[in-house]
């Protein structure tokens, strides 16, 4: 899962990226709405998170350029600004959820994953394939109640087929998500870590669709 | 209101002003107009007496035996009427003896002789007198003397020729004249009473166009003074204007300033807090105390920062806000900030015409909070109805949550009391929706819900 943090504060911003690394996110950062506007228009991030009083550009501002160019990915307003009627023109302006600073990082990280797992269509936190269940909250896998150990970067694949099952997923989208954007990408690694995990999930749940990607889906 | 009140009403100077003038002008008119017509009547009076005097004084001649006699009777046909009020007479004077009155009468005076006073005048002289003359009644006379040298028997004789009528022919025309004139003048004054109130009706109307305008900007029907008004108060409308427009930048200021200074102190409490919570300094003597004291921090700033902006509101008159656009969009935020609850959030039908008098981020804070926490608390349901009822709005958000005792609701409403410490904010939240509709003369109740839960009721003025 790839977070874009838009947030001019550089203190925070630095907490913000360490608190959500450690919990498993591949992390961009901005500082600026010129920045924010052009990552969150070229990449592609499962969540942002966006401070709205920004340099050069507002937040809000942002947020409505890239909703009138189609991007639809998830995005959760973080901002000091609670007044209900900031509140109203953030979701209005096409956010997703809205949270108010001074925040405690544990109901951020509930609120990103809700907000993740509501994008990829999944109502509760618990997502299913056939034997397969992940838990969100906990960051769990289990195989008919057996649970699996993942490292944390298998953890990462798994997560991101799980939320986009029944879809076929490019190399390239994996490496995508995975990493962030200034980290070295090898498309190589990401074959490492399908293999590892289909040695630990049951047969012929991960899919290799040839010339496309890979396909999570639960067995006929 | 104020503007009829008798001690400062303009329309009750100006009438009283007016009243005065058309009144002395009365009096001043109707005196002048009856001396004048006196003075002439008077005029007259004297003249016709001067003319039989005049008719007399060539007609006198004596006859054989030097007694005075008329050559023809005098032509006015009253001297012949008795006592008719016109009389002539002629008294035979003698020197140092007293004289012979009467010795000549007109028919009219049948058998009265007039008392003449005691004076001679002077060859050619006319002296004017009043006598009582018949029947008691005041006569204007004239007399004059005549010396006749040209006498059969050589002596020569004087008479003296009174000419004299009731002055009853002089005062009737007077009085009757002076009834018709105070009649038409009466007329004149109470046209003129009338057109002075119509004008003060008239002039005034734009003072009362403009009091309904201030009652409607009152109460929130306009933004601002609106219309046509005369050039007199035409400046009037546009400073009042100007200061409305003046007021609302005040206010936007403050609050702009408000939410500057929440964003520069929340931000560094951020940081704070969540180096605090950070793994590595987790559960320290330390690290308890900053989140203890950012906490402390957090709640003092929503409290003291919502009372500035509420406060900033100072009730600019003129705002409307309509209810239905807000309890919308704020229900659209709660369906995305409260996702998770998967909560079914029913807005009962809210009439259009319904309005709040004041702003709508006021609104929107109160009705926010209030929505907020029931989406908190809630189970499944959360529900918003309003209406309108005895002069006020009444907005209930209902929830099935678990509600709240009847001796904790008093106490959530006192500022920075919190329900449950593990829902945060909810009593903050309370207290500063209380605070705010107090502001604007309403409140908020709370009650059981008939979902099982909680009721708060938001009561708020009504615009028209």
């Amino acid at each position: 899962m790839r977070i874009l943090i838009v947030e001019d504060e550089p203190t925070l911003q630095a907490q913000l990226a360490k608190g959500l690394s450690a919990a498993g996110y591949a992390v961009d950062t901005a500082a600026n709405g010129i920045d924010a506007h052009y990552l969150g228009d070229a990449e592609s991030y499962d969540a942002v998170i966006l401070d709205l009083g920004l340099p050069q550009m507002d937040g809000i501002t942002v947020l409505r350029k890239w909703r009138a160019a189609g991007r639809t990915m998830p995005v959760l307003i973080l901002t000091a600004r609670d007044g209900w009627h900031e509140k109203v023109a953030g979701i209005d302006a096409g956010a997703d959820d809205y949270l108010t600073k001074p925040f405690h990082m544990e109901e951020l990280l509930a609120r990103l994953r809700a907000l993740i797992r509501r994008a990829g269509g999944h109502a509760s936190a618990e997502m299913t394939c056939g034997p397969l269940t992940l838990d969100t909250c906990n960051g769990r896998a289990t195989v008919d109640g057996q649970a699996l150990t993942l490292t944390s970067h298998e953890y990462k694949v798994l997560a991101y087929l799980m939320h986009h099952r029944d879809e076929v997923i490019s190399r390239s989208d994996l490496v995508g998500h995975i990493y962030a954007q200034d980290f070295d990408r090898d498309s190589n690694t990401i074959e490492v870590f399908i293999a590892r995990l289909r040695k630990k999930l049951p047969p012929g749940l991960i899919e290799t669709v040839r010339g496309l990607g890979y396909r999570l889906s639960a067995p006929p | 209101m104020n503007m009829v009140a008798p001690r400062s009403s303009l329309r009750i100077r100006l009438l009283a002003g007016t009243l005065v003038w058309i009144t002395a002008s009365i009096i001043v008119a109707g005196w002048g107009l009856r001396s004048l017509f006196q003075q002439h009547v008077e005029a007259q009076f004297h003249a016709e007496l001067k003319t039989h005097l005049d008719q007399l004084t060539a007609q006198l001649t004596l006859d054989s035996r030097g007694h005075a006699s008329l050559a023809l009777p005098l032509s006015d046909p009253r001297l012949s009427r008795p006592y008719s009020g016109c009389y002539w007479q002629i008294d035979q004077t003698h020197d140092g003896m007293p004289p012979e009155t009467g010795v000549l009468r007109s028919r009219s005076l049948w058998d009265h002789v007039l008392a003449t006073p005691p004076d001679t005048p002077a060859d050619g002289e006319i002296h004017q007198h009043r006598i009582i003359g018949p029947e008691g009644k005041m006569l204007g006379m004239v007399e004059r003397s005549v010396r006749i040298d040209d006498t059969p028997d050589g002596k020569s004789r004087s008479f003296r020729l009174i000419a004299a009528a009731d002055e009853s022919l002089m005062t009737e025309p007077v009085s009757r004249f002076s009834g018709a004139l105070w009649l038409a003048l009466g007329v004149l004054g109470g046209g003129l009473v009338i057109a002075a109130l119509v004008q003060v009706f008239i002039g005034l109307a734009p003072l009362r166009k403009l009091h309904t305008a201030l009652g409607k900007v009152q109460s929130g029907e306009m933004q601002h003074l609106d219309g046509d008004f005369p050039a007199e108060i035409m400046p009037l409308v546009d400073q009042f204007n100007a200061v409305l427009v003046q007021n609302a930048e005040v206010v936007e200021r403050a609050r702009t300033q408000a939410g500057n200074l929440a964003h520069a102190l929340k931000t560094p409490l951020s940081v704070l807090s969540n180096a605090a919570l950070a793994p590595d300094a987790r559960d320290s003597a330390l690290s308890r105390l900053v989140i203890d004291q950012v906490g402390t921090a957090r709640r003092q700033l929503d409290y003291h920062l919502a009372r500035a902006q509420a406060a900033a509101t100072a009730l600019i008159p003129g705002t409307r806000t309509p209810l239905s656009p807000i309890i919308d969009g704020l229900v659209r935020t709660m369906r995305h900030i409260h996702a998770d609850r998967q909560l079914a959030l029913t807005v009962m039908p809210v009439s259009p015409s319904l309005a709040f008098r004041g702003e709508p981020q006021d609104l929107q804070e109160m009705l926010g909070n209030l929505l907020d926490n029931a989406c908190k608390w809630a189970a499944h349901q959360v529900e918003i109805s309003a209406r309108c009822e005895g002069g006020n709005l009444r907005i209930l958000i209902d929830d099935d949550g678990t509600g709240l005792a009847a001796e904790q609701r008093e106490a959530v409403i006192q500022r920075g009391v919190r329900a449950d410490e593990q829902v945060p904010g909810s009593g903050l939240g309370l207290a500063i929706v209380d605070d705010l509709a107090r502001l604007y003369g309403g409140r908020v109740e709370l009650a059981d819900s008939p979902l099982g839960g909680l009721r708060a009721v938001l009561i708020l003025p009504v615009a028209q």
